[in-house]
């Protein structure tokens, strides 16, 4: 007689594994929770909160105004952008339009920060898998768009340049040079990571169909951005909405086909080329005129409640805000798009392996002062 | 032939270490600030400052702490103006906030400090007191000056009137 059942596979126990929150690949302070057969991942549960900040109720304890430079802090790699979706918010709610050339402005240094925010993810990709390198490159040449920043705003990383009706200052001399140089650079530099990166057999073989996402499942989770194009929906509010400038300019949107690894960093890659085009279509159709509109000293908004979206680099940044007609906002939400994306990371890494987990995760591009604002 | 992209990512990495270098020696060497360049700690030019405080009003985190003293002459001088740098966002409101266009930025890069009381900069210099002592004292003369002036006017007035009213009693 047999003691054992042999129609049953031996069986091992689940196993919690704790991954952060400091681990190098997690961006930040993020702790995932990976329950595990053996060195499959069963279930994937992000638990965030450990750079929370509270800057929903910071803003709502200040005036306007002062708002904006507290959305620095929110995506601290694409600040101009988050800067771009308060103060696009704020003049819904009052009614203030800005005048075309901050709107030309905007869209430049909004992209050029979109074009740094997808190196720092190519970067940290290649860092994620292994390659120490890659992460150099791109922080290279991120490196020539900080300095034109710097000129601009003054700051490297938390630029509160991009203000209510309009921008803080003109662009100063020198500039229009600095980022055309930037530009004719930038095709030489894509080829470069292509070659660094695009033809690598351990590269491909990460990131080809693992963790594949479908159409239905992004859009359960309510992905925008960049890691719902990759699974196929053309999905951009700047097409959608086409708020500021955006509908003057000629630029694609591209997508991918199968929602895996390999997409989600394709489409970031062909953006940085797309956002390049903007760029200079903008410098070549630059409007004269004021950079900023008649904004009153007091900012009092009529009494009601707005929401409004922009795209932000991690996908749809909404800002909505209530006001009750005194100098402060009375709510202030922000939709996150980083935040929201972590959704995806159950249905992405299940019935994976456990390195893939580390390469899903950096395929979405979270960023912790986003996700636990 | 599998390798081949390995090989070019190799051939691309061993081109640098024959290329041009990027970076350079930082303490030998050191980067210009630009001329928006928002770090340091904040300077003025005391004379201009009216102490008006709209620099602390625009703080988003308070980290302006200004008190002022009036004069003989009623003019506003300050006595201490401390930036809190622990708190202050760089964020530049309290600059554009000025209506003298007073306030700017020193551009020193290297703030880090032992201890946390050192964050506490104050803003004004020995030089600066030393102005303010001297206006306290040329305020007080001149409104020495000043009262003696009315004094003699409203004397003058007051005889005037006096001159009137005996031309209209006679």
């Amino acid at each position: 007689m047999n003691e054992f059942n042999d129609n049953v596979a031996p069986k091992t126990e689940t196993f919690v594994l704790n991954m952060g929150p400091q681990h190098p690949s997690t961006h930040g302070v993020l702790r995932v929770e990976l329950d595990l057969d053996g060195e499959k991942v069963i279930r994937v549960r992000p638990i965030m909160g450990y750079l929370h900040r509270g800057i929903e109720k910071l803003l709502e304890s200040r005036t306007y105004a002062q708002g904006s430079p507290f959305t620095d802090r929110l995506d601290y790699v694409s600040s101009m952008n988050n800067n771009y979706g308060y103060c696009h918010a704020v003049e819904e709610l009052c009614g203030i339009e800005p005048p075309p050339r901050a709107n030309y402005i905007r869209a430049i240094v909004a992209e050029l920060n979109r074009i740094t925010s997808h190196m720092v993810f190519i970067g940290s990709l290649a860092n994620d898998l292994g390659a120490v390198t890659g992460m150099i490159y791109t922080f290279r040449d991120r490196e020539e768009v900080l300095d034109i920043f710097d000129l601009v705003c003054g700051a490297r990383q938390t630029y509160n340049y991009i203000r209510i009706g309009g921008v803080a200052q003109d662009i100063p001399q020198g500039f229009e040079e600095k980022v055309r140089k930037f530009l004719d650079r930038v095709p030489e530099f894509m080829e470069e990571y292509a070659d660094l990166l695009n033809g690598n057999e351990i590269f491909n073989v990460r990131l080809k169909e693992v963790s594949v996402m479908t159409k239905e499942e992004a859009l359960a989770c309510n992905m925008t951005g960049p890691n719902l194009r990759a699974t196929g929906v053309p999905f951009d509010v700047r097409k959608v909405d086409g708020y500021g400038a955006y509908p003057e300019f000629d630029f694609d949107v591209p997508v991918g086909e199968n929602g895996d690894n390999w997409d989600r960093y394709q489409v970031r890659y062909k953006e940085i080329l797309e956002s390049a085009k903007i760029v200079r279509q903008a410098l070549d159709g630059m409007p004269e005129g004021d950079f900023m509109a008649k904004v009153p000293k007091v900012l009092k908004p009529p009494k009601g409640e707005i929401f409004s979206r922009t795209e932000g680099t991690r996908g749809e940044l909404g800002f909505y805000i209530v006001s009750d007609g005194t100098t402060k906002p009375y709510r202030v939400h922000i939709r996150r798009p980083s935040f929201i994306s972590m959704q995806g990371l159950n249905p992405m890494c299940r019935g994976g392996l456990i390195g893939d987990a580390i390469a899903a995760f950096a395929s979405i591009d979270p960023l912790m002062g986003e996700v636990d604002c | 032939m599998f390798g081949k992209g390995l090989l070019t990512g190799m051939r691309v990495t061993i081109g640098h270490v024959f290329g041009k270098k990027v970076t350079f020696c930082y303490p030998e060497e050191k980067l210009e600030m630009t001329e928006r360049f928002r770090g340091g700690h904040l300077t003025m030019d005391y004379k201009k400052c009216i102490g008006c405080q709209l620099c602390a009003m625009a703080c988003p985190n308070k980290a302006l702490t200004l008190k002022a003293t009036q004069d003989a002459m009623k003019k506003r001088h300050l006595t201490s103006y401390v930036h809190e740098m622990g708190r202050c966002l760089y964020c530049n409101l309290c600059v554009e906030a000025c209506p003298t266009k007073t306030l700017a930025w020193d551009k020193n890069y290297a703030i880090s400090s032992w201890h946390r009381e050192d964050m506490n900069h104050q803003v004004l210099t020995d030089d600066d007191m030393k102005y303010l002592e001297k206006a306290m004292e040329d305020a007080k003369v001149a409104a020495a000056k000043k009262a003696e002036a009315d004094a003699a006017k409203k004397a003058e007035e007051a005889a005037k009137a006096a001159n009137d009213g005996g031309g209209a009693a006679n």
